[in-house]
């Protein structure tokens, strides 16, 4: 018997991999995911909803008892890591995808905002997104469900920045404000990066795959960890090798196409792996610029007390975790350094009372001081793009390989003297901000510090400088995609999922197309 | 105590609402929140600290955070807390051991044979600068490393505990609500 082949093979199942999976079997295209982490039960799998004296150490599990997946590996799982993030969902501007025509620095995108704007609707439209019109040059509008009231502690910042010209906002997120396709809305019990167990908030499984799966062209294959990518003669991906996380038994499947959505680094780890005759230094590499041009964002993070809210009786305001949100203020100001950042904060879940230990004294006064101060803690933390560089890339650690025999992902990054002007920039704004808003200070982070991995597959028009182009197709291979944060040629500020899933969505539309018309 | 396991009650009563009212996903049997969780590290009988340091431990995390009107850390259990930490973290062991011998030496300055047979005066007097060397942050010496650690697991224990977290500071999430308030405050 002649082995399956599918019309799509989607590597990773998290808001690409989901996205785009969900959208071309609806498209009636025959599709198998392959996710490297075990499938869990939304439901009834996650700890939502512990509180920490359920354990003696005092830490809450990701997972409840018995239940495998995400607590070694936060993006291993069915859904990915839309099961614990945030669901923070922000549109990039015209400016965003055009930086260096802005201020010469960095990488334009091969893309318009124009060209993304449908895209955003349609995922806007698919997941639910909340928010406000706001009418931003740089935080484009979106298709939104009601935005969330803001906390009273927000306004608190917001009433602080207000007297430096900045604006504060009602957070986007995908989490449903009203009930939408049989998800029910947000319940405001502040656990949403541990599990949404009503899916109130988006994530890729519940919201897309499970839908998906009715129409009878999706398949989706768990514990299978994906590590080569076998290339035919016409330089095609002519097979995908796995095996299974538990058992280690070799598999493979192939594809009319096949798309790398693992996530930033992963997906770079499985090029880079992925070595042939014709590709010795990854697959789709020829341009030696797998790996290059990691860009993640750059936090700063503070834990303050609001003054107005010490000694305030405890609220439940626990709401879904930050409501409010400052937006890129510095694209007009002029300035020494190219790009800008943005601030979450007030994200803090109130179950989490580390802090307690940071307040001075002993006895009934700290006791006194610590009770106090529980309504006012606050976490704000600002987030800046960087811009790439030679000393920021990853690559393999193959001497320190992972528990199954695989080289290790390897981050490296280094900011550039115009980062540290803008980091150091960042800071200074965010303290004069928090001081308006009268706030007593406790921590304040010293060297900076990464999160949401961006680059390393890099979108462009000329394949000497870039990986994919501008649908997500490698420029080396023919039948092969990638699809997640690897692909932007710059961050921008703004959390990368929604723009993730919008160049998913756009993608799945190309490769429909394609499959149509047999091009692959 | 009261408030959160009624609050647990109106989740299921609200939730029994909602999937009647409109497409919830799940199975109606197995609604949110029925779920019941272990509650509370169990009085472990083995106990890592021998019964002269749990006893001198526990006395000073009823120093850092002491009854009040509110129960304080040896209430909420606390020292079973720091003892199964420190049963698991061999590197707290010896700034433990040190610290408990540094003290008794200092009781004896004080003319005491031990700590634990000081008043609580004098205890506090050994205690206090401690206190204020470790929330000074300069390069602790052991003793202040060593009270700074107790400070850290106490802490972490009480607000962690149902006590600390629910009863003390009034911690009132996890909760279900049909929407979220707009703020009535005067700004």
């Amino acid at each position: 018997m002649q082995p399956k082949i599918y019309d799509v093979v989607v590597i990773g199942s998290g808001a690409g991999g989901g996205t785009l999976a969900s959208r071309l079997a609806n498209l009636g295209a025959d599709v198998l995911v392959l996710e490297g982490g075990p499938q869990v039960n939304t439901r009834t799998d996650f700890n939502t909803h512990a509180l920490p004296f359920e354990f003696p150490s005092r830490h809450i599990p990701t997972m409840r008892p018995g239940k495998p997946g995400f607590d070694a590996e936060r993006s291993r799982g069915l859904g990915g890591k839309t099961m614990l993030w945030n669901a923070v969902a922000l549109r990039l501007s015209q400016r965003d995808f055009k930086g260096r025509q802005h201020d010469g620095a960095g990488e334009d995108w091969p893309l318009d905002y124009a060209d993304m704007a449908p895209y955003y609707d349609r995922v806007e439209r698919e997941v639910g997104v909340c928010g406000n019109l706001d009418h931003l040059t740089d935080l484009p509008d979106g298709i939104f469900l009601p935005p969330v009231p803001l906390k009273c502690t927000d306004i608190a910042i917001q009433k602080g920045a207000e007297k430096l010209g900045v604006k504060v906002i009602h957070v986007r997120k995908a989490t449903l404000s009203r009930a939408q396709t049989s998800r029910p809305a947000c319940h405001f019990c502040g656990n949403c990066m541990s599990g949404c167990d009503v899916v109130a908030k988006y994530n890729s499984y519940d919201v897309q795959m499970v839908p998906a799966l009715k129409t009878g062209k999706l398949t989706l294959r768990g514990n299978s960890i994906v590590h080569d990518l076998a290339i035919s003669d016409e330089a095609k991906v002519s097979e995908v090798r796995y095996f299974d996380r538990e058992t280690r038994a070799e598999g493979s499947t192939r594809g009319r196409v096949v798309v790398v959505a693992c996530a930033c680094a992963q997906s770079v780890a499985l090029l880079l792996m992925s070595k042939s005759s014709r590709f010795p230094n990854g697959l789709a590499n020829s341009s030696g610029q797998v790996g290059k041009n990691f860009i993640p964002h750059i936090t700063a993070g503070f834990e303050l007390f609001l003054e107005d809210f010490i000694g305030k009786p405890s609220e439940n305001d626990e709401g879904f975790l930050d409501h409010g949100y400052i937006p890129s203020f510095m694209h007009d100001k002029k300035r020494d350094y190219a790009r800008s950042f943005g601030v979450q904060y007030g994200y803090h879940n109130r179950r989490a009372t580390g802090w307690a230990r940071s307040i001075k004294g002993m006895g009934k006064s700290y006791k006194e001081a610590v009770k106090a101060r529980y309504p006012a803690y606050m976490t704000f933390s600002p987030y800046q793009e960087m811009l790439p560089n030679d000393d920021s890339f990853i690559d393999l650690d193959t001497e320190h390989p992972d528990e199954y025999g695989l080289p290790r992902p390897r981050r490296h990054w280094k900011l550039s003297e115009m980062d540290m002007r803008l980091h150091n920039d960042m800071k200074r704004r965010c303290q004069e901000i928090l001081e308006a808003s009268r706030a007593e200070i406790l921590s304040v982070s010293g060297e900076p510090a990464t999160n949401h991995e961006i680059g390393g597959c890099r979108m462009g028009s000329d394949p000497r400088r870039s990986v994919v182009d501008a649908t997500c197709r490698a420029h080396d291979v023919n039948n092969l995609y990638v699809v997640d944060a690897s692909v932007f040629p710059s961050a921008s500020e703004k959390n990368p999922t929604l723009t993730i899933m919008a160049l998913a969505s756009r993608t799945a539309d190309m490769i429909a197309d394609r499959l149509q018309k047999r091009e692959v | 105590m009261a408030n959160y396991s009624s609050d647990r009650r109106q989740v299921l009563k609200l939730f029994g609402a909602i999937s009647a009212t409109c497409a919830y996903p799940f199975a109606g049997d197995e609604l949110y929140g029925q779920t019941v969780h272990e509650h509370g590290p169990s009085q472990s009988p083995n106990r890592f600290l021998n019964e002269t340091d749990y006893r001198t431990i526990e006395r000073i995390a009823d120093l850092i955070i002491p009854a009040t009107d509110t129960p304080g850390a040896v209430q909420a259990a606390v020292p079973e807390y720091i003892d199964f930490v420190i049963s698991r973290e061999s590197q707290h062991q010896a700034v433990v051991a040190d610290g408990l011998r540094w003290l008794d030496a200092q009781a004896k300055q004080h003319g005491a044979e031990r700590f634990m047979d000081l008043g609580e005066h004098g205890q506090l007097a050994i205690l206090e600068p401690l206190c204020e060397a470790a929330d000074a942050e300069k390069t602790p010496a052991r003793n202040v490393q060593f009270f700074a650690l107790i400070k850290r697991l106490t802490a972490d224990g009480y607000y962690t505990s149902r006590v600390g977290l629910i009863d003390e500071l009034g911690y009132k999430g996890n909760a279900v609500r049909a929407s979220y308030p707009e703020c009535v405050h005067e700004h």
